[in-house]
């Protein structure tokens, strides 16, 4: 900082002919630049050290350090006890199956359902329809699943005739089947579109959409289908722009507890479940056996990430091949069948799964294979209302607070940055750092962060969970509020600073009005991502602080279906009134009033807003 | 007022864009001429202090003998103006007026009110005062946005292509009023333009730009 401290002074005029190098860069010489490089480094440190020491919080035990029971020297040990674990070599490749299948085809179907429609006005009804599963937490989709697909589940009660054959239906138990396919189905589910809508979100910055409509009509004018220009061209330039949040995705996959924990079979569970149960076990020492599968979770997650660049340089490869044959189509037809197919199937979902949650919440005897519940009553939605109140008010204000200061955080970084987003070390950083929490497994650095946490500042469990929230929501709120950034015409600035506005005065009363819409939904964003935390949640309060969703999970072990039901339609609802309120919102403020002229208008210094 | 411009040379980079050395009168507007990456904008961006990697400059910008150079952008008083108009959506057109009004200018709310209503009635735009910025036609932005300029008082203006996306008849219209405007408050301009028509209309100086 002390380099634009000097810049600031005049230079003597004796010099001949100074170099003005980047030194009348309007905002390098303003106090209100500090703040907000401060704030930039402040969300850098947010992001980089919770990670860095929750991994090394990891390791030591799994190198046999863990002073609490005794250990202290460093060896091996802990890793061959673990593999000599029953069945870990089960856990490992179900963590690695699920994962990798489970994206490989999320990812291939999202490109399907973007080739038929990026073209068309279709996109955004698809966002419309994939967007509920998008904010929907992965716990409340994992658990809506079971009520579709279990044994006397929603599509069970839609194909049975004859109510004894619930007896045959539970012989072909398709949920916590041992090969992880309910698995794979609830995280394509999940998965299909956030892929799509990161697509479709860099495909609208305005130098690849220019691009994109370029290479649409060359392609055209060759004779190309819009299908196969998709492939051909578009793809091509998409993809390396998505490999980072591709690559999120498969970790969070590989790794992820939830869905696992609700839909995944239980002897042996995939090897985040395990080190969850063995991480609460009551016996210490089996920290160190859940520390050495932390850090063997981690090399799955890195062997997962190696295993999808590889995939993506062999389909590279071939595709040049595919490219130079020059075949005008793909197989058109096919992938639109495909392509209808999968909305289809989407549309059934959505509709079927708010019809059996709402319906359950309400319903006092639904037996199989009714297709309506017998009669309807308030009495769960009583005793979850009344339950739920604590779990509510934490949710809000873990959410409220978390997402405002993220986004506030992220606005004054994305304002430190210079007009024409040059590349300085510090950004590069910064968009390294943004995916590190994405990258490194949560189940690993969480426990070694509450190792941290338990030995520094004990007590201030709101501290720690906000804290680990915030490691998650910083990176959503500004890669969704970094796009419209870019997208923000800087001449607005420029005037606004020649009209003799300071920066700080610009930035609050003409960038933050002007770009209101994309601040709330990030804002809204942040708030969704932050109700559906549920591992963060768990561990950095040891269960203290309990919120929806924790409470979703735990219920959904339970033995009462009425009632999770309704947990999952809260969590539902609580992203979308944060998104529906968003949307008004910026329908509302910073909208100039139409004023007629009132006749005192002009003595009292106001005017009458007229409908 | 007079701006000056003093061995002023600009670079991508480490090579040379362009270098110049003009002073511009009083009330006078300066016409640049150049094709496009001759660096026609990089030097309005000099002056107003914007500008960016990988650009740089030497020399010195100085308005009635006093070096720009060191100052922010905000504290220069040289105001700009671009091809679009850039009304800011979210005021109406009396508060973008009064947004560009200096602070210490006008004590009360009431005598802002008063100046907005006497600069637009001086162009024949009274009662436009509450009017969305986004219902105005294309020339009334154009003349809202140079009154905005002009409320801040600058000592210099810089005019980046600002009729171009004009049609022709209200283009002639527009500028030779634009033009007046300025001469009237004795501004120095600077005007950056292809159109051959722009640079006879404004009868300063004429600097041509070679491409690089």
């Amino acid at each position: 900082m002390s380099n634009l401290n000097s810049q600031s002074k005049p230079q003597s005029k004796s010099q001949s002919k100074p170099l003005y190098k980047n030194r009348n860069r309007s905002l390098a010489q303003s106090p209100f630049n500090r703040i907000t490089v401060g704030a930039k480094w402040l969300l850098l440190c947010l992001l980089v050290i919770p990670v860095v020491a929750g991994v090394v919080g990891v390791f030591l035990p799994a190198m046999g350090y863990f002073p609490a029971i005794g250990a202290n020297q460093f060896d091996f040990s802990v890793f061959a006890a673990l593999f000599d674990v029953a069945g870990i070599r089960t856990m490992m490749w179900l963590s690695l199956f699920t994962g990798v299948v489970a994206t490989v085809i999320a990812a291939l179907f999202a490109f399907v359902l973007l080739s038929v429609f990026y073209r068309s006005r279709m996109l955004s009804r698809l966002q419309k329809v994939l967007s509920p599963f998008l904010v929907l937490p992965h716990a409340g989709a994992a658990i809506a699943l079971v009520f579709l697909l279990s044994p006397s589940g929603f599509f069970a009660r839609l194909f049975t005739i004859d109510s004894s054959a619930i007896a045959s239906a539970n012989e072909g138990v398709f949920l916590f089947d041992s090969y992880g396919i309910s698995i794979v189905l609830a995280l394509v589910v999940k998965e299909i579109p956030f892929i799509i809508l990161m697509a479709i979100s860099v495909m609208s910055q305005p130098l690849i959409q220019e691009k994109v409509n370029g290479y649409f009509k060359a392609g055209t004018g060759l004779g190309y289908s819009p299908i196969a220009i998709f492939f051909k061209l578009v793809l091509p330039i998409v993809f390396p722009q998505i490999r980072l949040p591709l690559l999120a995705v498969l970790v969070f996959a590989v790794s992820n507890v939830e869905i696992p924990l609700i839909l995944g079979p239980n002897d042996p569970s995939t090897l985040a479940v395990a080190i969850l149960h063995w991480f609460n076990h009551i016996d210490l020492s089996m920290r160190l056996q859940a520390s050495s599968a932390a850090v063997v979770q981690v090399g799955i997650a890195a062997f997962a990430v190696f295993a999808m660049l590889a995939v993506e340089k062999g389909v590279t490869f071939c595709g040049k091949k595919w490219l130079q044959r020059g075949k005008r189509q793909a197989p058109d037809k096919a992938i639109s069948v495909t392509a209808y197919l999968l909305l289809l199937a989407y549309v059934v979902l959505v509709v079927s799964a708010v019809y059996t949650l709402v319906a359950f919440s309400f319903a006092t005897h639904w037996t199989f294979p009714h297709i309506i519940p017998a009669d309807v009553t308030m009495i769960h939605w009583n005793t979850v209302l009344g339950a739920m109140l604590t779990p509510l008010s934490n949710t809000l204000l873990l959410g409220v607070s978390v997402s405002f200061s993220a986004l506030l955080l992220v606005l004054l970084t994305l304002e430190s940055e210079p007009f024409n987003g040059g590349k300085t070390r510090a950004s590069l950083l910064l968009s390294t750092a943004l995916f590190l929490p994405l990258l490194v497994p949560g189940v690993a650095f969480l426990y070694g962060l509450v190792w941290f946490q338990q030995l520094f500042l004990k007590d201030a469990v709101w501290f720690h969970v906000y804290v680990a929230h915030m490691v998650y929501v910083i990176p959503y709120v500004y890669l969704s509020l970094a796009v419209a950034y870019r997208k923000f015409d800087n001449r607005y600035e420029m005037v606004a600073l020649s009209l003799g506005k300071s920066p700080m005065k610009v930035f609050f009363l003409v960038k933050i009005p002007l770009l209101i819409g994309p601040i709330l939904v990030a804002f809204a964003l942040g708030l969704a991502i932050s109700f559906s935390q549920y591992l963060p949640t768990l561990l950095t309060t040891g269960g203290a602080i309990s919120t929806v969703t924790t409470e979703a999970v735990a219920l959904a072990a339970g033995s009462s279906a009425r009632l999770s039901a309704a947990y999952v339609v809260i969590q539902a609802v609580m992203p979308l009134c944060g998104f529906g309120l968003a949307w008004w919102l910026s329908n509302v403020l910073f909208k100039p009033s139409t004023h007629t002229i009132s006749t005192n208008q002009s003595n009292t210094g106001r005017s009458v807003r007229s409908v | 007022m007079a701006l000056t411009l003093k061995e002023l040379e600009i670079f991508k980079g480490s090579a040379l864009l362009l270098s110049l050395d003009v002073t511009v009168e009083k009330g006078e507007i300066l016409t640049v001429m150049g094709p496009s990456g001759s660096g026609k904008s990089t030097l309005l961006q000099a002056i107003a202090g914007h500008l960016d990697t990988p650009f740089s400059f030497s020399g010195s910008i100085l308005i009635d003998g006093v070096d720009l150079v060191s100052k922010p952008p905000h504290l220069r008083g040289v105001g700009v103006m671009f091809q679009d108009a850039l009304l800011f959506e979210h005021m109406t057109v009396e508060q973008n007026i009064m947004f560009a009004m200096p602070s210490g200018k006008h004590q009360t709310t009431t005598k802002k009110r008063e100046a907005t209503a006497n600069l637009l009635e001086a162009v024949e735009l009274d009662g436009m005062q509450h009017r969305a910025v986004s219902t105005l036609s294309g020339g009334q932005q154009s003349r809202i946005s140079l009154l905005r300029t002009l409320a801040a008082e600058p000592q210099v203006v810089l005019l980046d292509e600002p009729f171009s996306k004009l049609d022709t008849v209200l283009r002639e219209h527009i500028r030779k009023w634009t033009f007046a405007q300025l001469r009237e408050r004795n501004i120095p301009a600077l005007l950056v333009t292809h159109d051959e028509a722009d640079a006879v209309s404004a009868g300063g100086q004429i600097v041509e730009l070679l491409s690089c």
